[in-house]
């Protein structure tokens, strides 16, 4: 699955996400955290303030019980009676008894004793002006705090001495407490903080108030402080620490992935630029080694990739420099030829410049072939190959393009220049001896040469694309000539070759062959003189107009613009619905001529596939020239034994009218052999001629062929073939080629 | 052993008989004392009319709650004796607590004698025609003074428990307190300080009058004045009281040579308290009804 676009991102980015996604939640997750503890912290605030709050509570009205309790324990305390009895040695008694009793509380400031009229006991002379002092008599019975401008509370409290068998007041004892120290060593405070704890107020209150001057702060629990402060101090360093590791990690990243990432990519992106140019492996160093060894890795592996890449690029020029060159000769191929006639083309187009073909052909080869071998064949190619290499210029190249035949294209030189070339060939050519290879009469050569500009040296009047068949036209000329063996393309030999091709009927029959439209197949018979059996040879026509195009023609535009495959398939196309339409009679059959083009296509055996169902009912002969089989027969063989073992016949048509060698005759992959018309008619000559071709004939049918003999036109004819055991017959005696088959039964 | 494991069971029946039922109730009375005014407190128990009244005297600064008084009131109460324990004032208004050392001693031995004067005058004054003083410690020292100042028809009978003397050497007195007590009444000076006395070793603050007035009950004279007694008079000592340590056995030999019939109760300690308690309490009653 591929991930959307805009996860496709730099390490960095992901990284700063990662990052920041990791911190965020680092921050949220410490923040969750304080919240939490800080609402703990104050609902344990509240908590302890609450039980402050109790605990003052209950103090205040502790001190309030025991202070009242304390004075009046003191007011029935015997001594304190002793001295009201007797007052003699009152001071005596407030310093050396009072204070050492248990009734003298340790933060009393003051105990006095007044008389029943409540003033002291002992009168002093000064004032009293210290608010821890008692009054010199009391004003006010009720228990008072007194507030000091230093913050001291001071609790002024008296309690009348009644005889202890009546309600006789005797007199009054009064206190006076420093209020703060007396809470807090009278006290000890589990929830309030003893030094927050104050009194405050001005002037005086009484005793019921003094839960409204009291300040304090409570305790707050020690192990949650305690908690609170480490909790804190955790963040802190938490948060301290996280930035340390951003820092750290960002750091770290950058040295441990980041950087190396970067310099390997630079690194990769500098091979991928230039993937020929050995660069040095990058000379940081890095931390993990997976990197160093992804770094070697890939210094290691372009260098290898170098090495293949030069190794593969050998190869490459070798195989494409093999691909182009002719095994026999050594010489530019075919493939070769076709590359750089597409680069004259392509170059011509965007720069027309002077352009002339040459063609080199070995005149009679075949013959040649055919009378000292195929491998003297192969010495004459290879000979004439080198000598014309030889003859060029160095900057023009021959190609081998056929079996014999040789082009050299030749740009910017004038005609003249080009002739003079091709004359040098020629004369190199013909100035060899081939005696060496054992050839003992003289070869000859044709060169047929078309150029660009065959009439004017300043301009350009021929279109390039026509050179290679002009060439042709003017090898063919040349070819036709003993003593002009260079032809230079004229015009008119368009004319003289084909004159009575105009261009409507060209663009009739190439429009036929690459449409369908106008052939009319026309059909044959051919005969078997033993038991009569039909079947018919399919030649094509094209309607044009009221008229009919004749196969001359027809192979004449054909051959020219190398349309052989296409009207070979377009016939094939047209047998194959005749025979679906039952034009073909069954139990017939029909034989089918396909050129040597064709045959070579990869899918020639696959052309014949949509036969096959009508193999049973139907003779399907696949009609092949002796030169084509000849030429190839190595590939013939393989291709055609296919088509013979899913039933198909092949004839070798035309036997007789080349150069027909008897020698392969043992080995064609062939079942028919057709002899042309002309040996037909031989059978009429002098008895010399008639005995080779009844000789011929035995021979034939001896190798177990089929022999069909063409050209049979009349009943002596007839008898003739069947003298010379010809199994089947073909000719107008059993009638011409028809649109729908026709047969005169004559046998 | 039997006998006494019988007599402790048969304290303790009363004992809880008298809480269990309070049969006898206390009566606390008061009267001022002349001529100082200040009022003074006891617990008045009516018994048998028939029989003596008997005024039982604390010993030093206690009251008439000490253990060892109510111990032999509840005993002679339950004999049906009406009985008196006052609380010597020791110049206190309705003195109700024992006081301490450190508190200021005012009182003086003649205050406690007439104390004493007064009471019994207040039983007669109550009806009873006869009397028995009974004493405890120091308390018996201040009833053998009074006995030696007064003479009173109605007293019958005087017994004096845990009997000692208060001035000598061997009980802690210094003669420099004394000099120093004496030199100050001599200047006009009764400031109170702290001397050794009795128990209260060096912190006896009392004025030196105060002081100097007990001083008069030594040895000797608190022998004398047993001989001198008119009055059929007796000692019960307890055979273990530790105060033996500081005045010697000796002491008992020198009461019994007086005039006064001493009981001593072995193993029992000055309190006549613990497990020979009732043979203490046997030998009271023993005294008092062979009396």
């Amino acid at each position: 699955m591929r991930p959307p676009a805009i996860l496709i991102q730099s390490i960095k980015i992901y990284f700063i996400t990662f990052l920041v996604t990791g911190t965020l939640l680092l921050l949220l997750l410490i923040g969750s955290l304080y919240k939490e503890i800080s609402e703990i912290q104050n609902t344990m605030h509240s908590k302890a303030q609450l039980l402050a709050d109790q605990e003052i509570e209950t103090i205040l009205e502790e001190t309030i019980i025991n202070l009242t309790s304390n004075i009046l324990e003191l007011a029935d305390w015997d001594e304190v009676r002793q001295q009201i009895s007797d007052r003699s040695f009152y001071f005596y008694w407030q310093d050396d008894r009072l204070k050492g009793s248990e009734y003298f509380k340790k933060n009393y400031a003051q105990v006095e004793i007044y008389d029943k009229n409540k003033w002291l006991l002992i009168s002093v002379l000064s004032q009293r002006e210290s608010p821890l002092e008692l009054p010199l008599n009391i004003e006010d019975l009720s228990t008072q705090i007194i507030f000091t401008q230093n913050d001291t509370a001071v609790l002024h409290m008296f309690e009348p001495i009644v005889e202890r068998d009546s309600d006789k007041i005797l007199g009054y004892v009064g206190i006076s407490v420093n209020l703060l120290p007396y809470l807090l060593t009278e006290y000890s405070f589990k929830y309030t903080d003893e030094l927050s704890l104050h009194l405050t107020g001005i002037g005086s209150a009484p005793l019921s108030e003094l839960s409204q001057h009291i300040a304090y702060k409570p305790i707050t629990n020690p192990v949650s402080d305690a908690l609170w402060q480490l909790i804190n101090d955790f963040i802190l360093t938490a948060l301290i620490l996280l930035f340390i590791g951003i820092l750290v990690v960002a750091i770290s990243f950058k040295a441990v992935f980041s950087h190396p990432l970067e310099v390997l990519s630079l690194y990769v992106q500098q091979l991928k630029k230039s993937p020929k140019k050995a660069y040095p492996e990058p000379s940081e160093t890095f931390f993990l080694t997976e990197f160093e060894e992804l770094k070697h890795s890939i210094h290691d592996y372009h260098g290898d990739l170098l090495t293949t890449q030069k190794a593969l690029n050998d190869q490459y020029h070798l195989v494409w420099d093999q691909a182009r060159r002719d095994v026999l000769t050594n010489i530019s191929n075919r493939r070769a030829f076709d590359e750089a006639w597409n680069e004259v083309l392509e170059s011509y187009e965007k720069k027309p410049i002077q352009t002339a073909f040459m063609l080199f052909d070995c005149d009679f080869f075949k013959a040649l072939n055919d009378t000292y071998g195929h491998e003297v064949g192969d010495d004459v190619i290879r000979v004439s190959a080198v000598t014309i290499q030889k003859a060029l210029p160095m900057e023009h190249p021959v190609f081998r393009i056929g079996g014999d035949e040789f082009a050299v294209i030749i740009q910017n030189k004038s005609m003249q220049e080009t002739i003079d070339i091709a004359s040098k060939c020629l004369q190199a050519l013909q100035a060899h001896s081939f005696s060496g290879i054992g050839i003992k009469e003289k070869l000859s050569f044709s060169v047929g040469i078309s150029h660009t500009n065959p009439r004017s040296e300043d301009q350009i009047s021929n279109a390039i694309e026509n050179l290679p068949r002009q060439a042709d036209i003017a090898m063919y000329k040349a070819k036709q000539s003993h003593q002009y063996k260079i032809k230079t393309y004229q015009a008119e030999f368009d004319s003289e070759t084909h004159s009575l091709v105009s261009n409507e009927l060209v663009n009739t029959i190439v429009e036929a062959i690459h449409t369908g439209n106008n052939i009319q197949m026309h059909y044959q018979p051919i005969q078997a003189i033993s038991d009569n059996q039909l079947y018919y040879e399919s030649l094509i026509r094209i309607k044009k107009i009221d008229t009919l195009i004749y196969p001359y023609d027809i192979f004449s535009v054909v051959e020219r613009r190398r349309l052989e495959v296409e009207i070979d398939t377009q016939i094939i196309q047209q047998i194959l619905i005749a025979i679906g339409k039952g034009v073909i009679p069954k139990n017939t059959g029909v034989s089918i001529n396909v050129s040597g083009k064709t045959l070579l296509q990869n899918n020639f055996v696959s052309l014949f596939e949509p036969f096959i169902p009508y193999l049973k009912e139907y003779k399907i002969v696949i009609e092949i020239v002796e030169n084509t089989l000849i030429d190839h027969l190595e590939y013939a063989k393989s291709v055609l034994n296919i088509l013979r073992e899913q039933g198909f016949l092949i004839a070798l048509d035309d036997f007789g009218s080349g150069y027909s060698s008897i020698r392969y005759l043992a080995h064609m992959p062939i079942d028919i052999i057709k002899f042309d018309m002309s040996m037909t008619l031989a059978l009429r000559a002098d008895e010399k001629t008639k005995n080779i071709i009844q000789s011929t004939a035995e021979m034939v049918r001896r190798s177990g062929y089929d022999l069909v003999l063409e050209g049979v036109e009349d009943e002596d004819m007839l008898e003739k073939a069947k003298q010379a055991g010809a199994t089947h017959i073909q000719g107008y005696l059993l009638g011409k080629p028809h649109v729908i088959p026709e047969i005169k039964n004559p046998m | 052993m039997i006998r006494q494991l019988s007599k402790t069971t048969l304290l303790s029946v009363c004992l809880l008989i008298l809480t269990a039922f309070g049969s006898v109730k206390a009566e606390i009375v008061s009267q001022i004392i002349q001529p100082s005014k200040i009022k003074a407190v006891a617990d008045y128990v009516v018994g048998d009319p028939n029989k003596p009244a008997i005024l039982i005297l604390h010993g030093f600064l206690t009251t008439n709650q000490f253990h060892t008084i109510t111990a032999i009131s509840n005993i002679l109460q339950e004999e049906e004796f009406s009985t008196l324990a006052p609380n010597l004032t020791l110049r206190i208004p309705q003195r109700r607590d024992s006081i301490k050392c450190n508190s200021i001693h005012t009182n003086t031995l003649e205050d406690d004698v007439i104390e004493v004067k007064d009471w019994v005058n207040w039983l007669k004054a109550q009806g009873h025609k006869k009397i028995i003083l009974l004493g405890h410690s120091s308390g018996s020292s201040s009833l053998l003074q009074y006995l030696h100042e007064n003479e009173d028809s109605a007293i019958i009978l005087a017994i004096f428990t845990s009997l000692f003397y208060l001035n000598g050497a061997e009980l802690g007195i210094q003669n420099s307190d004394i000099a120093a007590a004496k030199l100050a009444v001599a200047a006009q000076d009764n400031y109170p300080r702290n001397y050794s006395f009795n128990f209260c070793q060096k912190n006896y603050y009392a004025t030196p009058n105060s002081f100097l007035s007990y001083l008069k009950m030594d040895r000797q004279y608190t022998l004398d004045t047993l001989n001198s007694l008119k009055i059929p008079n007796y000692t019960i000592m307890a055979g273990e009281d530790k105060r033996y340590n500081r005045v010697g056995l000796e002491w008992l030999k020198e009461l019994r040579a007086t005039s006064t019939k001493l009981v001593i109760i072995n193993g029992t300690n000055h309190f006549f308290s613990g497990e020979y308690e009732l043979d203490f309490q046997d030998s009271l009653i023993n005294v008092i009804n062979g009396y």
